[in-house]
């Protein structure tokens, strides 16, 4: 009897592009990845019913059944089912919106595929730890803090802070990227929406009012670690909570 | 012309009453008596209505002169701005592709050299979309301390290697009250002012002066930049707020050419606006108005 090889975790990978699929098909698949493609949303959503991948990079811009809309019927279908898209250039808030809706990730293109293998596996290693996908959720807590995604409130030991617009969605994508370490630049990106060198200090300044917020040391920190010259780490164990209406 | 066209309906009434009451046969008749010395009067006033009336008209037409001539730069930058956008567009999925493409080929100089070219079109693309970012992003308004700001802005470019040999004076006013603040994101905002303060410092000298000044004025705060560096021709500096615009003089300066037309872009979101002063050889000046 010979032993099974672990699985290689499945990706999907749909975009309408052919360019795109043929190029990155055999890097993620060189890269350790079992892969599967489709080359619309209705075949996307097709792929994901019958092979049940562990996650799906999904391009945004599709002609008929756009990415965002596919991601749109998968969390409507309660689907955790981790998701990257491939945002479109130049609109920045949509990627703000993809991250809201319950992308787990973005990236931009042309992007790096170095940076998506990477984005791939921080988001794959909850999943085989048996832990849920953080992306499609709608509540999350650490210890004594807890955070309501679609209201974008925040209570800490039950007591609810009042955070800035922005120092909320901060704290929100470092809550759902727990323990990948996280540079300035990327969250500039992702919260800002604008990336230049020096803003990186308005991400240190952020994170100064989170840190108050949240009574959080930074030399003995709990929650927000700092990763001297490169970024920030969410230190906490994060879990899923369901969202409180009030 | 409308409007024009209005003021000929009492006329027009007129006419239609004067017909009217020809055809139903009346023919009474009134006479009216002046004195003589009234008369200059009546011709003053005529004369008076007749001069307001050619006043009013080429006020109109001047205006409407300067805003078809702000439309046409509007339109144009709109335009300009959705090129850029088909061109992002356009050329992300063939880059993508490209990069992807070589990651798939097996290590090499050439698959090195490459990589190389194909990064340098990522971050031009990249570059590209920094203004539509900007012009998309999603502001945090709320009361912004412009001479806290000030200060850290003056702070911050002490990074740059050319502040050692070039003096940075940061002046606010204390009387009669310092500036109040203004309503923005204080995020692009420092953003803005830093560019403008380091911009100064890259297009001087060793021994150069720059200044940061910010003042009150009828509802505004102004802050302006004016350094004693090399100055911009005459004739570049309605280029210098053109994205990627570089001028003729500034070739030995490294840059994306994207520094001015950032600053425009965050100063017009926020309701306010840019002029530059500037003389060859001289120096410069930046002004950004912002409402209170």
């Amino acid at each position: 009897m010979s032993i099974t090889p672990p699985a290689r975790p499945r990706v999907l990978l749909v975009d309408d592009e052919s360019g795109i699929r043929d190029a990155l098909a055999p890097f993620l698949a060189r890269s350790g990845f079992d892969v599967l493609t489709a080359e619309d949303g209705g075949a996307g959503l097709e792929a994901v019913e019958r092979h049940s991948p562990d996650l799906v990079v999904l391009d945004v811009l599709m002609p008929v059944l756009d990415g965002r809309e596919v991601l749109r019927r998968l969390r409507r279908a309660g689907s955790q089912l981790p998701v990257i898209l491939l945002t479109q250039v130049g609109e920045s808030f949509e990627r703000a919106a993809a991250l809201e809706e319950g992308a787990d990730d973005y990236l931009n293109k042309p992007f790096d595929p170095q940076e998506l293998v990477a984005r791939i596996r921080a988001i794959l290693r909850r999943v085989t730890a048996g832990q849920p996908a953080l992306g499609g959720s709608t509540g999350l807590s650490a210890g004594a803090l807890r955070i309501d995604r679609v209201a974008r409130r925040v209570w800490l030991d039950g007591v609810e802070a009042t955070l800035t617009p922005r120092a909320f969605s901060l704290l929100d994508y470092l809550m759902t990227h727990p323990d990948e370490v996280l540079t300035r630049e990327r969250l500039l990106a992702a919260v800002w929406g604008f990336d230049q060198p020096v803003a990186s200090r308005a991400v240190d300044h952020r994170v100064a009012e989170l840190r108050k917020v949240l009574a959080d040391d930074s030399g003995t920190p709990l929650f927000i670690d700092t990763v001297q010259g490169v970024g920030y780490r969410f230190l906490h164990p994060v879990a899923l909570t369901p969202a409180t209406r009030a | 012309m409308r409007r024009a066209g209005l003021a000929l309906i009492p006329l027009a009434l007129g006419l239609v009453g004067t017909i009217v009451a020809l055809a139903a046969g009346d023919r009474r008749q009134i006479f009216i008596q002046w004195q003589l010395a009234w008369v200059w009067v009546q011709l003053g006033l005529l004369a008076a209505l007749l001069v307001f009336a050619i006043v009013a008209v080429r006020a109109a037409l001047r205006r409407r002169a300067v805003r078809s001539r702000e439309d046409a730069v509007a339109a144009e930058r709109a335009e300009r701005r959705r090129f850029v956008d088909r061109l992002d567009h356009e050329l992300k999925n063939p880059v993508t592709a490209i990069r992807l493409g070589l990651s798939n080929l097996p290590e090499s100089d050439v698959a090195a050299g490459l990589d190389a070219q194909a990064l340098r079109l990522t971050r031009l693309l990249g570059d590209l979309r920094k203004l539509g970012e900007l012009e998309n992003a999603q502001l945090e308004i709320a009361p912004v301390d412009v001479e806290a700001l000030g200060r850290e802005v003056a702070e911050a470019v002490g990074e740059l290697a050319e502040s050692s040999d070039r003096s940075l004076a940061v002046s606010f006013p204390r009387a009669p009250r310092p500036l109040p603040p203004v309503r923005g994101d204080a995020d692009l905002l420092f953003l803005a002012v830093y560019n403008l303060v380091a911009n100064a410092l890259k297009f001087s000298q060793p021994g150069d002066r720059i200044e940061l000044r910010g003042a009150e004025d009828d509802g505004w705060v102004t802050l302006e930049v004016a350094d004693t560096g090399r100055g911009i021709p005459v004739e570049e500096q309605g280029l210098v707020w053109e994205e990627l615009a570089r001028g003729s003089h500034t070739r030995d300066v490294a840059g994306s050419g994207l520094g001015l037309p950032f600053v425009r872009t965050i100063v017009e979101r926020h309701g306010g606006g840019v002029d530059l002063r500037s003389r060859l050889g001289e120096g410069t000046s930046v002004r950004l108005r912002l409402p209170v």
